[in-house]
């Protein structure tokens, strides 16, 4: 299903639980990663990984290494970036779906429970509940979508400013905001 | 830390090594029960508190404290440092920084550098201090917003 819904825009995230499939008691070496110097440099991992057990590793580097898995799938469907990932991580991670989309062809499916590591990645968003797609769209600031899923922070904040009157401009950029509120209250 | 009651563990590379580090404390699972928390005195959570809801979790942290029972979170979720009293930044295996939650998160530079990122009312309010536009953090968006537009 999933693989249908990614055609039309490249990269989509899918708010659902993610479980990896990443054998933890193998050598990383013996994994079925493809060019695997390349694709462990791709992911920003050190060769000398290839000799580590998964179940030894970081949460962030069982991540990279799974990544490390699918690169040349055609269609990269991952997740947890959020419960893996530490923020810089997550941003890096980002990027490299955006080139791999772009330069690449990739189609990207990225599956998380926590809506704001699609912020300035994916095109839509659909909401998966026991299999079936519950709610889709591209807005972040849909609001029929936080009756699925938790509402980010910075979304929660920009809405209740707004209860009354549009005092700010919808953004899930930080720094975007602080300029907006600076405008606003000078 | 030993005197601590409720704790946060953030690292920048999380593994399963850092719960070596308090022996004393017993790792729950996954699939716990409010009521199996209640017979142990020191519990620990490793990173399967995030896909719960804030609400869910600070009900979990408040049914531990009027028990009586010290508990660790250990989570990537950073505004999920906020519901403790005490947190601990980890940078690989070796602790960074520890302390009263928000007096550690005022390092914002320390944080971010090591790369990871503030709670969201915490950084807005530094950021909007920097700007002269409030004095203090604001935790919550209702003050914030009268502060801000009275």
């Amino acid at each position: 299903m999933a693989l249908n819904l990614v055609k039309d825009y490249g990269i989509i995230g899918i708010c659902s639980t993610y479980q990896s499939n990443l054998n933890q008691n193998a050598f990383v070496k013996d994994l079925n990663i493809k060019d695997i110097d390349k694709a462990l440099k791709i992911v920003d991992l050190d060769a000398s990984i290839k000799d580590k057990v998964v179940k030894d590793l970081t949460l962030s580097e069982q991540f990279k290494v799974e990544l490390a898995t699918k690169l040349h799938d055609k269609t990269i469907i991952i997740g947890n970036l959020s419960n893996t990932l530490n923020y810089k991580t997550q941003e890096y991670m980002k990027k490299l779906f955006i080139k791999l989309n772009s330069d690449y062809n990739k189609n990207i499916i990225v599956i998380d429970n926590d809506i704001q590591v699609f912020f300035d990645l994916v095109k839509r968003i659909y909401v998966i509940f026991d299999r079936i797609v519950v709610y889709e769209t591209s807005d972040f600031f849909d609001k029929e979508l936080f009756k699925w899923v938790r509402i980010p922070k910075i979304i929660d904040f920009i809405n209740y400013v707004n209860t009354n009157q549009p005092i700010l401009q919808k953004t899930t950029d930080i720094n975007e905001l602080i300029k907006d509120i600076y405008r606003s209250v000078t | 830390m030993d005197k601590e009651t409720d704790v946060t563990i953030v690292s920048t590379n999380l593994n399963k090594n850092i719960l070596t580090k308090y022996p004393n404390y017993h790792v729950i699972d996954n699939n716990f029960n409010m009521e199996d928390l209640c017979k142990y005195t020191h519990v620990i959570f490793y990173n399967n508190l995030n896909n719960l809801s804030e609400k869910k979790v600070k009900e979990i942290f408040t049914f531990l404290k009027n028990n009586h029972i010290k508990f660790i979170n250990i989570t990537n979720n950073m505004e999920f440092t906020l519901l403790t009293a005490y947190l601990i930044i980890y940078d690989r295996s070796n602790i960074l920084i520890e302390g009263p939650t928000l007096e550690v998160l005022k390092n914002t530079k320390l944080i971010k550098r090591i790369g990871l990122n503030l709670p969201f009312m915490v950084d807005l309010s530094l950021l909007l201090k920097d700007y002269n536009l409030l004095d203090k953090i604001y935790l919550d968006k209702e003050e914030l917003r009268g502060v801000l537009w009275p």
